[in-house]
């Protein structure tokens, strides 16, 4: 918050009660869109699109909060994504509500699967943080094609859900609507914890944060873990709306840069960054493939507009809004100021109240 | 102020990408020329309204060679269609869009195909892991799926009843030149073989039909490996492959990469094989031949539905078509162009028998056990939509050409090389 | 699994050991010195080698003496990205950014020699590519051997510049501690742009041994980039004789690994067997720990 003109407490509760209100209103946008909106493609899209929304998310209350760069999260989208199939098919579902209540299931397996992976990779600092979560995914993938319980590489194939066609889209993007508030309101609690705020020290400065008592590695195994449980509850989600699951896509290494891009793209370290970069990136990256990928091009345009937003916006977009409209407080602020005790023109204006 | 400027800069990006993505999806509904009347219409209503076919390839990523050689071969299907009158004398335009490989996308593709552009018919994809999630999506509108390139077992038998490949079952592919390798006399039959393929649901069925059958004629084993898709370097398995010195050598591949290292494996530990089969890779003509490096195709054999010189009066129509457009040689023309025309072919027939463009009398014409005619050669569906009437022939590189050669009965086919003849180096 | 079998495992382990640490050195200097990890790396390898192809092709000039025209222009290359993308990263967030940056990068040169040069696979030929040395009883092919020979040397020289040149302190210096570089009157900007343009030059040999030995396309940048990081990594970041003997040693594993147990578990060793190794040990093999670690 702004520490440079305390502001008065009435417009404190405003700002509050706006910020509440505009989460409201962008609730009920994301509630009635498939219901106006009814376009099978688009509302594939917007299946798609919530569902990194809320994966961005998960991952940010681990690499955002932590500063911990996590390029392995497809585990356990992957994880999720077979528990939820081997599960279906083992226990006989018939394919339709009832799998979806298997989800909760991925996500535990996911968050298990977190624990030793975590225990493993946190061990580790930084750049070689990055490397071991790669290298892990890697393992995933390769264990993914030689067991044989997983199907090798044909995979396992889902039941059919039998929705019918025109609404077919909606059981999934409500569910997966279900899992981003559930993200969102994990994430929003951590950041205004205690927890939140070791985590936040690790960030800064982990050296200092461990000598101030901050029991660093207990705080990022636990934001590891909490961030991988809704993860492997989208990948049981997504995978059961593609209807199969095979290695080389369960474990795809785009989806681990995506969530990173996502996330940088819109703000990392924040709440609103990685929601704001999901939506963006996702639907352009579903449009573009299919009018332009046919060619060179596309990747050509598409690496020179990731490189473009990186380097003009290396905090993201979130953060330099929020700059923009600090600094014009601020100088509201001093105008009123100014305008208050016009004869006063000694003082720095502001500072002496 | 420089963050007013940099605003502006993210401002103007975003701008240009809106833009982007508005242009991009707007010429993409352009292309495929809004067909009016909505869905399934039945036949015969004023002639001149063109019918859309839609599919989804993949014209980017993993599968971008095949991707790229099927959508030329839908195209010479419609262009030679319209000129034969079209679908029920309506002119076909082919809509197509692009799935970079992926399995995400191509169900957005087929969703947008069928519920946004409602393309009155659609195409298969490339490849059996782009199959299932497209062929589940067009299930649910009760469409047709028709395709030639997906013809792993988990396609089949999953409760789709709406697919069917008109490309010969991969598991069988390597039958015919296993039989007649049993059935050479016993003096000159390969004592020896090693079997060695990577992990893809294209190959590893083939392999155990195969070495069943060899294994009878007692030809015995001395490696049977499988070894991993992504990793670049071949020589570890190859060189095992060399050093246990088989008689014959059976490859299961997907590519030509693959086939390409084993070759370079072999010739650099002076290995050369008496028979040497590839399950892929060898029929992807030109490319194979600059690959492996010209005269070191020779004696090389791949099972295949189709080749550039096959002696069909379509086929032969059709490639000539191909290499009055592309260039090239019929050898040089890749069996992926076969296999998506034949698609145009199958469909073509269910129209004109069931006098309708209604799906749901296509899938049940096609299931209905009847016969039908392509540059592959013959179709016919089972309940599962896989096609038993095809015979996986066999080919092989000789003299730089791709023949037939099994079964050595056909018309047409050139007698087998067998030693295979030694390196260029 | 046969004594010869096991032994011609490791000979060809140690042998493609060179070739990946030729595509390995580039980028280990390039993270010694800018703290950057090069995600395009593996794309810069396929660049390498598609240049090695044209010009084998089109101008048929051969491989090795092709090699004079595409280290310097992979030279130039270098410096160009060093200048417009890496110098703009951050100081705070290097890690992610770098790799962000350098993965927009390597797409970008997907798409253009996508564009370039189509997806068909091509490899790249030479007289001596299939052929091989005979050597107590094992066929040593020809080509490995060079890339082999051509990696030590090309270290040792790197060794020689980093360690014996007034160049090579600048650029140590500018990498442990840029300021103090700056006040003794090094040109840190400038000193790392030609370090990263040297990296990005071996890497043009290092994409003539790769295309030497394996059918390539634009694609293939991605399955290299992740071993090329796994040795990177074990050998320790910057250090260049890390990443030769690292790169032997994962390759002998996987060599070994594939021949006594089966292929399709060989690259999972290989990266169990760095998580296992960092874990112990977390600067790598040849890493420095401390003050320029993490």
């Amino acid at each position: 918050m702004s520490a440079l003109s305390a502001p008065a407490p009435g417009r404190a509760r405003r700002t509050r009660a706006v910020v509440a209100g505009l989460w409201l209103i962008a609730l009920v946008i994301f509630v009635l869109f498939p219901l106006v909106i009814t376009d099978s493609t688009a509302t594939t899209i917007a299946v798609y699109t919530v569902i990194f929304m809320a994966a961005t998310t998960a991952w940010n209350i681990f690499s955002g909060y932590s500063g911990y760069l996590a390029l392995g999260h497809a585990v356990f989208f992957g994880s999720g994504g077979y528990a939820v199939a081997l599960a279906a098919r083992d226990w006989h579902f018939k394919g339709g509500w009832d799998v979806f209540g298997l989800l909760p299931f991925a996500g535990v397996v996911a968050a298990l699967i977190a624990v030793p992976v975590g225990l493993v990779a946190l061990r580790v600092r930084r750049h070689t943080f990055v490397v071991v979560t790669i290298a892990i995914f890697f393992i995933f993938q390769l264990a993914a094609l030689n067991l044989g319980f997983t199907g090798g590489t044909s995979g396992i194939n889902f039941p059919i859900a039998t929705f019918p066609p025109a609404t077919y889209n909606n059981p999934f993007y409500y569910i997966a609507l279900a899992i981003l508030v559930i993200s969102v309101l994990m994430s929003w609690s951590v950041r205004r914890s205690r927890f939140g705020l070791q985590l936040l020290a690790v960030r800064d400065d982990e050296d200092r944060a461990l000598g101030l008592g901050v029991k660093t590695r207990r705080v990022k195994l636990i934001a590891f873990v909490l961030s991988a449980f809704p993860v492997g509850m989208l990948g049981g989600l997504y995978f059961y709306f593609l209807g199969q699951v095979y290695p080389q896509f369960a474990y795809d290494p785009l989806f681990d840069i995506s969530l990173a891009l996502m996330g940088f793209i819109g703000g990392i370290g924040t709440l609103v960054g990685p929601l704001l970069g999901a939506l963006v990136l996702e639907t352009l990256q579903q449009y573009f493939t299919q009018s332009v990928s046919g060619t060179g091009t596309y990747l050509i345009v598409y690496g020179v507009l990731f490189l473009a937003v990186i380097l003009l916006l290396p905090r993201g977009v979130v953060p330099s809004l929020a700059m923009l409209w600090q600094r014009r407080r601020v100088r509201a602020a001093t105008r009123a100021a100014e305008s208050r005790e016009p004869a006063r023109r000694g003082d720095m204006a502001g500072v002496a109240r | 102020m420089r963050h007013f400027r940099r605003l502006a800069q993210v401002g103007a990006v975003l701008a240009a990408i809106t833009v982007l993505a508005a242009c991009g999806s707007s010429s993409n509904k352009s292309s495929s020329t809004s067909s009016s009347s909505g869905s399934n219409a039945s036949s015969g209503t004023g002639g001149s309204s063109p019918i859309t076919i839609g599919t989804s390839l993949s014209l980017s990523g993993d599968f971008a060679a095949d991707g790229q050689a099927f959508e030329r071969g839908y195209q010479l299907w419609v262009h030679d269609q319209n000129a034969a009158g079209g679908l029920l004398g309506h002119q076909i335009k082919l809509d197509v869009l692009s799935d970079a490989s992926s399995p995400s996308q191509v169900v957005t593709n087929y969703q947008h195909l069928i519920g946004s552009n409602h393309d009155q018919l659609v195409f298969g994809p490339f490849s059996t892991l782009l199959t299932v999630p497209s062929a589940r999506v067009a299930a649910r509108y009760g469409y047709a799926f028709v395709e030639g390139a997906g013809g792993g077992p988990s396609v089949f038998g999953e409760g789709l009843h709406n697919v069917f490949d008109v490309t010969v079952p991969v598991k069988n592919g390597l039958v015919t030149w296993a039989q007649w390798v049993a059935s050479l006399p016993a003096s000159q039959r390969p004592k020896t073989a090693a079997y060695a393929t990577v992990n893809d649901p294209f190959t590893q069925p083939q392999i155990p039909v195969a070495q069943a059958i060899l294994t009878a004629a007692g030809v015995k084993t001395v490696l049977n490996k499988v070894f991993p898709a992504e990793v670049t370097d071949y020589t570890p398995i190859a060189s095992q492959v060399a050093a246990a010195k088989p008689d014959a050598v059976v490859l299961g591949s997907v590519d030509v990469p693959t086939v390409s290292a084993f070759v370079h494996a072999f010739i650099q530990q002076h290995f050369n094989p008496k028979a040497f089969i590839a399950t892929a890779g060898p029929d992807q003509g030109d490319a194979f031949v600059k690959a492996v490096g010209t005269g070191n195709e020779n004696g090389i054999f791949v099972p295949n539905g189709w080749f550039g010189g096959l002696k069909k009066a379509d086929s032969q129509k059709m490639v000539a078509e191909y290499i009055a457009k592309y260039g090239g040689t019929p050898s040089d023309v890749n069996a992926d162009v076969a296999e998506a025309y034949s698609v145009g072919q199958a469909i073509a027939q269910a129209v004109a028998a069931t006098h309708s463009l209604d799906n749901s009398k296509i899938i049940a014409y096609l299931h209905s056990g009847v016969t039908l005619n392509s540059v592959q050669g013959p179709v016919k569906f089972d309940s599962l939509g896989e096609n038993t009437a095809g015979v996986t022939q066999t080919f092989q590189w000789q003299k730089g050409n791709l023949v037939e050669s099994i079964p050595t009965t056909a018309a047409g086919a050139s007698p087998p090389l067998f030693p295979k003849p030694a390196w260029v180096g | 699994m046969s004594a010869t079998a096991l032994l011609q495992a490791i000979v060809d382990g140690v042998l493609t050991g060179g070739v990946y640490a030729l595509m390995a050195a580039g980028l280990t200097l390039i993270f010694g010195v800018m703290d950057i990890i090069n995600i395009a790396q593996g794309a810069m390898v396929v660049l390498g080698a598609y240049l090695s192809y044209e010009l084998e092709t089109k101008a048929g000039i051969p491989l090795l003496p092709g090699l004079l025209i595409t280290i310097p222009a992979m030279f130039v290359l270098g410096m160009a990205i060093e200048f417009c993308f890496m110098r703009r990263v951050r100081e705070t967030e290097r890690a992610a950014m770098s790799i962000l940056v350098t993965f927009a990068v390597a797409i970008i040169i997907e798409g253009v020699l996508s564009k370039a040069f189509g997806v068909d696979y091509v490899q790249l030929h030479a007289s001596y590519v299939d052929k091989s040395i005979y050597l107590l009883g094992f066929y040593l092919p020809w080509i490995y051997v060079i890339a082999f020979v051509l990696a030590a040397v090309l270290l040792v020289a790197l060794y020689a510049l980093l360690y014996r040149t007034r160049f090579g302190r600048a650029v140590r210096a500018s990498l442990q501690n840029r300021t103090a570089a700056d006040l003794i009157g090094v040109n840190v900007d400038r000193t790392r742009m030609i370090a990263v343009g040297i990296g990005v030059a071996i890497t043009a040999v290092g994409g003539f041994a790769f295309g030497a030995t394996n059918a390539f396309n634009p694609n293939s940048g991605y399955d290299l980039i992740s071993r090329l990081l796994a040795i990177v990594i074990l050998g320790g970041m910057g250090s260049i004789g890390g990443a030769m003997a690292a790169a032997v040693f994962m390759l002998v594993i996987n060599d070994v690994v594939a021949v006594a147990w089966s292929p399709t578990w060989a690259p999972l060793v290989f990266f169990a067997a760095l998580v296992l190794v960092l874990s112990v040990r977390p600067q790598g093999l040849f890493g420095r720990s401390g003050v320029r670690a993490q």
